[in-house]
């Protein structure tokens, strides 16, 4: 058994690209379902994203595998192969788990770190889980990827400080007023980011959103976006007035909001802090409003600076990340060394049990003038003895260090005890699960 | 035996410090526990000097300031419990420190002139003792609040911005502070005075009594203080001197509180030097 993974990736392929490969959350269950239909795969589980489309799947016949998810992708999205097979990247077995692990950990993201990829993971793996389309080997990697997610964002500061100018506003937010809760907000100018902003804002829980504009229509617009409501320009001082944050984004050539226009309706003492975001270029706000006491004046220069420190603290933290992430593929590796070990100790048990038990039925004559009970304590001193003497042979087996080793090991068992020509329960024909020597040593 | 609370609060210090730094939950929980324990071990100290003398002992300056560290200690574990929060304990257990080496090494015999046998003056002691602890915890917040204050309207979010509760909560928790902490402050003031006068009544000649006065430095510093902290809740009411202008009237309050406490009840005041 083999895990294969194939996809493409903003790392391989243009956004054009990756747009048409795109499965887009809700189709997730269509497509595992659609794969299902090929024959090769035991488990699948496909990962979409804005930034990748990855498909996972473990399969006992690789190269068909590889093929028939190839074949899939084309025909699903009806784009010809040669459209994306240059863009297309595949990870075996360890470099499989690897990158699964870093895309959980968020070291994958375009921006390192962010959060939203970890429940996406855990979206894509549900939605094949509910297809039954994932087994011991699936389910096993992708819980451990979400210990993995968790265990980076906890131990690292890889997710740390707000990466986008909206988040970090709202951050500064925070950071000010503490809990959001009831704080007035008011929108001047609806543009990208300041809507972006007033969002972030309302997931926050701030209260009143009120947004103007020159243009009513847009004011309206955004307003009904964020439950908000439109108040008319020419009340723009008045809206200054009463709220605890604004977030400015006009096309003004001059500043529309000084340090005049707030001493006059707010007089020389603010009791309250007011939280200013001015994102429009040229500025919206006189810079001298930034001396009031209680003001607090952020420009978009501002903002980017501070989310480019965030940047380059994230990136300090990278190396912390990847070295969990190492840490955590060695461990995985170990699992499925383990398990990979299983069919040759079963195999190795059956042999054993076989013997067991035909030398018992050679001496029943001979035992004969036993009791039951004493039979049964032949029986189960036997049984304890093969017991015994395989204990130490699958303690060794399970904890191989690592896959070349565990080749040489059971292929070296298998020929000692004959295991394959003599047992008709071998394990090359259980196909479901497990991984047999032979697949390891084709790879 | 005043010394192991020191160690203890010393050791609290330094891994407060080091949680502030490296922000992990399991240290700060180190912090605490350590904190705990000074405070138990405080406990049983001032227990036992309290059975020795057979009163309360904050009689002379040394016993007064273990008895104030300790409810300082007391006060601020109560805040980190109610408000999870263990950024400040950085800030405050130094004070603990710093006032606790006093006791630790002038312990002071906490003799007990028999004028002063009366549950007023119990009552008088405590009240400010916990309302200057209530200031040490207010300037302290202030502080901080200023130092966060200065990183924000400067936008150079550094060292405190990441590790420091927001300002509002800061703001918020000092006036609480300032409130709760001029409450003892008035009820302390008022039962030293109707005391003193009992007291002057039944001991006309004690020498302390008679020097019950507004000149007595000690007495118009606690004034001053009371004003100090009237103006803050005034000002903050009426003129709007949140943030950082009522941080700096805490500061400046609680700096006269120190004065008080310490240089002016050593070398100053005649009244209040019972022996």
């Amino acid at each position: 058994m083999t895990l294969i993974l194939l996809g493409v990736s903003h790392r391989t392929a243009p956004v054009e690209l990756r747009e048409r490969l795109d499965f887009s959350s809700r189709d997730l269950g269509g497509a595992v379902q659609a794969l299902a239909l090929r024959p090769s795969a035991a488990e699948t589980v496909v990962l979409s994203t804005c930034n990748r489309s990855e498909i996972y799947v473990v399969s006992s016949d690789a190269a068909r595998a590889r093929e028939e998810v190839t074949g899939f992708l084309s025909e699903y999205h009806s784009l010809p192969e040669s459209v994306f097979t240059p863009h297309l990247f595949s990870h075996d077995n360890e470099a499989a788990v690897r990158h699964l692990f870093r895309v959980a950990a968020g070291l994958d993201s375009i921006v390192v770190g962010e959060p939203q990829i970890l429940g996406q993971v855990k979206d894509a793996f549900q939605a094949a889980a509910e297809q039954h389309r994932t087994g011991p080997m699936l389910s096993k990697l992708f819980h451990w990827s979400f210990l993995v997610g968790k265990r980076v964002r906890t131990e690292t500061g890889l997710g740390e400080g707000a990466v986008s100018v909206s988040f970090a506003a709202v951050a500064l937010a925070r950071k000010i007023f503490g809990q959001l809760n009831g704080r007035r907000v008011l929108v001047v100018g609806a543009g990208e980011i300041s809507t972006l902003t007033a969002q972030h804002l309302r997931a926050n829980g701030v209260g009143e959103i009120l947004v103007t504009s020159r243009t009513p229509a847009h004011a309206e617009a955004l307003a009904s976006s964020v439950e908000g409501r439109s108040v008319p320009w020419d009340d723009l001082a008045q809206g200054v007035a009463v709220a605890d944050i604004v977030v400015t984004a006009t096309g003004s050539q001059r500043p529309i909001i000084t340090r005049a226009q707030i001493e006059a309706v707010t007089g020389r003492h603010r009791r309250d802090p007011l939280f200013i975001i001015d994102i429009a270029v040229p500025r919206d706000v006189e810079a001298s409003v930034g001396d009031i006491e209680q003001v607090f004046l952020y420009n978009v220069d501002d903002l980017q600076t501070i989310v480019q420190e965030n940047l380059s603290r994230r990136s300090s933290e990278v190396e912390r990340a990847e070295a969990i992430v190492a840490e955590e593929v060695a461990k995985f590796g170990v699992w499925h060394r383990s398990r990979g070990a299983v069919p040759t100790i079963v195999a190795l048990r059956e042999r054993f049990d076989r013997i067991r038990r035909s030398e018992l039925n050679r001496l029943d004559g001979k035992l004969t003038g036993l009791t039951p009970e004493a039979k049964a304590r032949v029986d189960e001193v036997t049984r304890l003895i093969v017991e015994k003497l395989l204990l130490e042979p699958t303690e060794q087996l399970k904890g191989l260090p690592d896959e070349e080793t565990q080749v040489a090991y059971t292929e070296a068992i298998n020929r000692l005890f004959r295991l394959r020509e003599s047992d008709s329960l071998s394990p090359v024909d259980d196909g479901a699960a497990e991984v047999t020597p032979a697949d390891r040593r084709r790879k | 035996m005043n010394l192991l609370p020191l160690v203890l609060y010393a050791a609290a210090v330094v891994v407060y410090a080091i949680h502030f730094a490296k922000r992990q939950p399991s240290v700060g929980r180190t912090a605490t526990t350590l904190l705990l324990l000074g405070v138990l071990a405080h406990t049983f100290v001032i227990g036992m000097q309290t059975m020795e003398v057979r009163h309360v002992p904050f009689s002379n300056t040394s016993t007064a300031v273990s008895s104030f560290v300790w409810m300082l200690a007391l006060s601020y574990l109560y805040l980190e419990v109610t408000t999870d929060e263990r950024a400040m304990g950085v800030f405050i257990v130094p004070i603990l420190v710093g006032l606790q080496t006093i006791p630790a090494f002038n312990p002071g015999v906490d003799y007990r002139d028999p004028v002063l046998d009366s549950p007023w003056f119990w009552v008088h002691v405590t009240s400010l003792l916990f309302a200057y602890a209530t200031f040490a915890l207010a300037a302290m917040l202030g502080l901080t609040y200023v130092l966060q204050f200065k990183e924000i309207k400067k936008k150079h979010l550094g060292y405190f911005y990441t590790r420091l509760p927001s300002l509002h909560v800061l703001d918020a928790m000092n006036s609480r502070a300032v409130v709760v902490g001029w409450l003892f402050l008035t009820i302390g003031v008022v039962v030293g005075v109707v005391w003193a006068a009992q007291a002057l009544a039944l001991t006309p000649n004690n020498s302390n009594l008679r020097a019950m006065s507004l000149q007595d430095p000690k007495i118009f510093i606690a004034i001053l203080t009371w004003a100090v902290y009237s103006f803050a809740m005034f000002a903050r009411k009426t003129l709007g001197w949140t943030g950082r202008r009522a941080a700096w009237l805490s500061a400046v309050g609680f700096v006269i509180v120190l004065l008080n406490f310490l240089p002016v009840s050593y070398f100053v005041t005649t009244s209040h030097t019972f022996q």
